[in-house]
């Protein structure tokens, strides 16, 4: 009766202990839980800093959030990837400059401040770039 | 060195002086070029007619289903079992700490405080983590010595062939430790000890009496792999092993990597990963 019960438990415990272990390599490098990704966001505004710097770059823009009734616009910081997985991906040091429009899919904060994580941007003369695998893909359009 | 001549002058004889000629320092130099050649020479012989790991390599590890709704919202969590390997064989005494710790961290990025990691503080990873080669890693070998630099963090380790890595009592700690190599046929076997107590791989404790056994086989001319294994007298019953393999990335020149502004940090008070607003570099 022990046995049989510790057998039907063991799958669940190697679940628990997986998803543990997942978490824990994942946050070895870098954890993204500080962004929710599952409710993206789509932000339309002005590059006021293009921080192109390790560990990551990031984007400093003046930006209204479009799909949200309020039309307020904010100072938003965009985090990238760093700038060799955002090479990897095409990405140049110099293609975003100060006083571009550019339009971003981010995943916000979950603490509601006004940050974000990139999914992807879209430069004033169109061309889209994602933001490396690691920080997954855009899920809104 | 105006005034070393000029001391010896004062006081040296003069017998002496005249048996300094410009042919003994000639013979001088000529000994000490020989003595570095021999040294060389010997490490050199370590790796003639060996597998060469020169190149740069990313880690080719299996395919893992993607998703987005993953351990804490985090994507990159789907990398995570694919690296992880087997689960340490901590002593009992030390498992309840650390599932704990495993908890508290899944626990905080379930709310979204993630807690921070070295590398917000700008740390490399240090070994094991730095094989995982999250970032494209190159391998020079030359003839005594395997040098190994991983992108990220611009992490380097140096494998000297033909040494044993120092007893572990003298083994000044740090994040790469000391790292002696020798060939067993055409495995390249590292013993590598003296890694920093604070520096961990998947959040598991070790004692500085860890050692890292490697043993490093090229598969074929785009593919090698490494088995790790670990051993801790003080923390682990058994040993703990894995293997990571490695692709050749061919036409990649390294990228420079200084960790040198990050914006996210840890709060003084929680040590939740925070964000900084501020772009203080325009200001």
């Amino acid at each position: 009766m022990i046995r049989s019960k510790w057998v039907r438990r063991t799958p669940a415990l190697l679940v628990v202990t997986f998803a543990l272990l997942a978490a824990t390599v994942a946050r070895a490098h870098h954890s993204f839980a500080m962004y929710d990704n599952e409710h993206q966001i789509k932000l339309k505004g002005t590059v006021t800093n293009f921080q192109w710097t390790n560990p990551h770059v990031y984007i400093d823009l003046e930006a209204v959030d479009v799909n949200s009734d309020k039309k307020e616009k904010k100072s938003w910081v965009i985090e990238c990837a760093n700038p060799g997985i955002l090479n990897r991906v095409g990405w140049k040091f110099n293609m975003v400059k100060t006083g571009d429009e550019l339009t971003v899919i981010a995943a916000p904060m979950r603490s509601g401040e006004p940050g974000a994580l990139l999914k992807e941007i879209t430069l004033p003369d169109g061309r889209v770039f994602n933001n490396g695998a690691p920080a997954g893909p855009a899920l809104i359009h | 060195m105006h005034a070393i001549r000029r001391g010896t002058h004062v006081s040296t004889p003069r017998f002496v002086r005249r048996s300094i000629s410009l042919a003994t320092v000639a013979a001088l130099a000529a000994l000490v070029a020989t003595g570095a050649h021999a040294q060389a020479g010997k490490l050199s012989s370590a790796n003639v007619d060996k597998p060469d790991f020169s190149g740069i390599w990313d880690r080719d590890t299996p395919p893992v289903t993607p998703s987005a709704r993953t351990a804490g919202g985090s994507p990159s969590a789907v990398t995570g079992p694919a690296f992880a390997g087997a689960a340490p064989p901590l002593k009992q005494e030390f498992v309840a700490a650390y599932q704990a710790e495993l908890k508290r961290l899944a626990d905080a990025d379930q709310r979204g405080e993630p807690v921070t990691s070295q590398n917000t503080m700008c740390l490399p990873q240090g070994m094991p983590a730095m094989m995982l080669a999250i970032f494209p890693m190159e391998v020079i070998q030359t003839r005594g010595q395997v040098t190994i630099i991983e992108e990220a963090f611009t992490q380097v380790r140096r494998i000297y062939i033909g040494e044993e890595p120092p007893p572990v009592e003298d083994a000044e700690p740090g994040f790469y430790g000391h790292s002696g190599g020798k060939w067993d046929g055409n495995t390249l076997v590292v013993d590598t000890v003296g890694i920093k107590t604070n520096i961990l791989y998947r959040n598991v404790p070790h004692s500085e009496e860890m050692r890292i056994h490697e043993r490093m086989r090229v598969i074929d001319a785009d593919h090698w792999e490494d088995q790790i294994t670990i051993t801790d007298p003080k923390y682990l019953t058994g040993s703990w092993s894995w293997t990571w393999k490695y692709k050749r990335r061919p036409d990649y020149k390294m990228l420079e990597y200084v960790c040198e502004d990050n914006r996210e940090f840890a709060d003084p008070v929680t040590g939740a990963q925070r964000m900084r607003f501020k772009d203080t570099k325009a200001k």
